[in-house]
């Protein structure tokens, strides 16, 4: 339990300053993001991905969330393109990638979580071998958790620093959203909720979850 | 209405006395002007190249023109451009503030504005704005220089220059991940400005101050160039340089066993996005993209800069 209560406390940590800023009266949280004036684009984009944390961004995953096992299987039967336009989310315009939002059970193979860049490495098909990356952070590669909101467009910020600033801000959510449990990992299952951006048929899986539990 | 006048006959000043239209043939589908920075840097030549091809394939006629950086100039060529009633304008700018009251310019004389490669801080103004995901490289490009580095080491940064926000956001994408590496530690930060002058000038002065660094990673490829000759001269081959931008000369500098790698970003393709986008755009009313699009990077390294050849990666 007390595993559980502290990303939660981190949580609110994060977000007191912003529930006790007088600057924000408006629930649009566009708008309150911008009121926020003189701060930086890392406090602004931290705020606002608070915000559309619970509200917007973990409905979208549940909206779309596949499981990983036939994903897969349909990704190299018929290809990403025809996965990606199934199930897949993505800005619009030429050379952007895939996102998929999945859900999935396996073994954890590897887990390396004295990094920075800490991860579990899960076998979902009972072959021994690992399929899918699970990136548990604080490094999160990507900004796959950004590219997959559909309500997210980059017209509407300022420019890529703020836009960056909004992925590492919902990578750290992400991040302070999963705990793990004492003692050995490799051996034990564990499922998973969340999103992985995809940018070749064959390349490796590296899921941001969203959603953690070990068994 | 006088202001507007004024700029008119500037530009009708400017156009009189600079010989750079190059109309190819009579084109029927009007003119498109194309405005970047200086060529002597390859990577803005590649994008006025590859949308001057893409312009003239589809039928127009073209005005190139470089605006130096100079916010001031480029306000003159878009006056120019305006006096020439160019049916489109294809733009990589001279400052991301600076350059919002010259494409609402353009703008409001009725002629549609296209960016590549540098965001300006406004929307709704330019129908495109078409930029290389400069955060996405970056941490390609510091992931890279971390792992040749043995994720430990002094190093050193070369930022570009400070008004252009791909200055910032690649230093920020740098330091997102290489900050995480506690042993990694910077001993000197400093701007070249975009410039292989200034890159071997800046080189020299910090390896002398800071003779033990491991590696340099910088903003650029003109600056990685000036950096390495730097490096070069002073016996210090051992020295890690990664750049940014994929041009050819850090392509040849990898498969010579000198930069390490370099982040390419699809200079020639996107310049030909923007003209079809701009031809679209004139022809139905549309592009039927949001305006500001992002483009992903590719790390360059010793494994696949044989295939690199002017801002394109063959298959």
């Amino acid at each position: 339990m007390r595993d559980l209560f502290t990303p939660l406390a981190i949580l609110s940590c994060a977000l007191l300053p912003l529930a006790g800023c007088k600057i924000v009266k408006t629930p649009d949280p566009q708008a309150a993001a911008t009121e926020v004036a003189g701060t930086t684009d890392e406090a602004r984009m931290a705020a606002y991905a608070g915000e559309i944390w619970d509200s917007k961004v973990l409905p979208v995953i549940a909206e779309h969330a596949v499981p990983l096992t036939g994903l897969r299987g349909k990704i190299a039967s018929e290809g990403l393109d025809a996965a990606g336009a199934a199930h897949g989310l993505r800005p619009v315009g030429e050379a952007n990638p895939w996102n998929f939002a999945a859900t999935g059970e396996g073994v954890i193979v590897e887990a390396n979580t004295a990094s920075r860049a800490a991860k579990l490495l899960v076998d979902i098909d009972a072959d021994g071998a690992a399929d899918v990356t699970l990136q548990l952070g604080p490094v999160i590669r990507g900004t796959s958790l950004r590219d997959a909101m559909p309500f997210l467009i980059f017209t509407d910020f300022r420019d890529q620093i703020e836009f960056a600033k909004l992925a590492g801000a919902l990578n750290a959510l992400a991040h302070a959203a999963i705990t793990l449990p004492e003692g050995e990992l490799v051996g034990r299952t564990v499922g998973f909720e969340g999103v992985f951006t995809l940018r070749n048929k064959g390349d490796a899986i590296e899921l941001v979850p969203t959603r953690l539990t070990v068994q | 209405m006088k202001l507007s006048r004024r700029h008119f006959m500037a530009g009708v000043a400017v156009t009189a006395i600079l010989p750079v239209a190059r109309p190819v043939f009579a084109a029927e589908k009007g003119l498109i002007a194309i405005i970047t920075p200086s060529h002597d840097n390859p990577f803005f030549k590649a994008e006025a190249v590859g949308a001057e091809a893409r312009a003239l394939e589809l039928g127009y006629e073209t005005l190139v023109l470089v605006h130096d950086d100079d916010p001031n100039k480029q306000s003159e060529l878009f006056d120019s451009a305006i006096a020439r009633g160019a049916k489109a304008i294809v733009l990589d700018n001279a400052g991301a503030d600076a350059t919002v009251a010259a494409v609402q310019r353009a703008k409001d004389a009725g002629i549609p504005s296209f960016l590549i490669d540098r965001e300006i801080k406004e929307s709704g103004i330019a129908v495109s704005q078409i930029v290389s995901n400069n955060y996405q490289g970056a941490q390609l490009g510091a992931e890279e220089f971390v792992r040749l580095m043995g994720e430990a080491g002094n190093y050193v940064e070369l930022v570009g220059r400070e008004a252009d926000t791909n200055a910032g956001i690649r230093s920020s994408g740098y330091h997102d991940i290489i900050d995480q590496y506690p042993d990694m530690t910077m001993v000197a930060q400093q701007s070249a400005n975009w410039s292989q002058t200034e890159g071997y000038e800046k080189m020299e002065t910090i390896l002398q101050a800071n003779p033990d660094i491991k590696g340099v990673i910088c903003g650029n490829d003109t600056m990685a160039m000036g950096a390495w000759a730097a490096l070069e001269a002073a016996g210090r081959t051992d020295v890690i340089v990664v750049g940014f931008d994929g041009s050819n000369d850090v392509r040849d500098s990898i498969l010579a066993g000198g930069i390490k790698a370099t982040v390419l970003q699809p200079a020639y393709r996107q310049a030909q996005i923007a003209v079809e986008q701009a031809d679209q755009y004139l022809t139905t009313g549309s592009t039927g993209q949001d305006e500001k699009q992002l483009m992903d990077c590719v790390l360059i390294n010793g494994d696949n800069a044989a295939k690199l050849e002017t801002f394109a990666l063959s298959a």
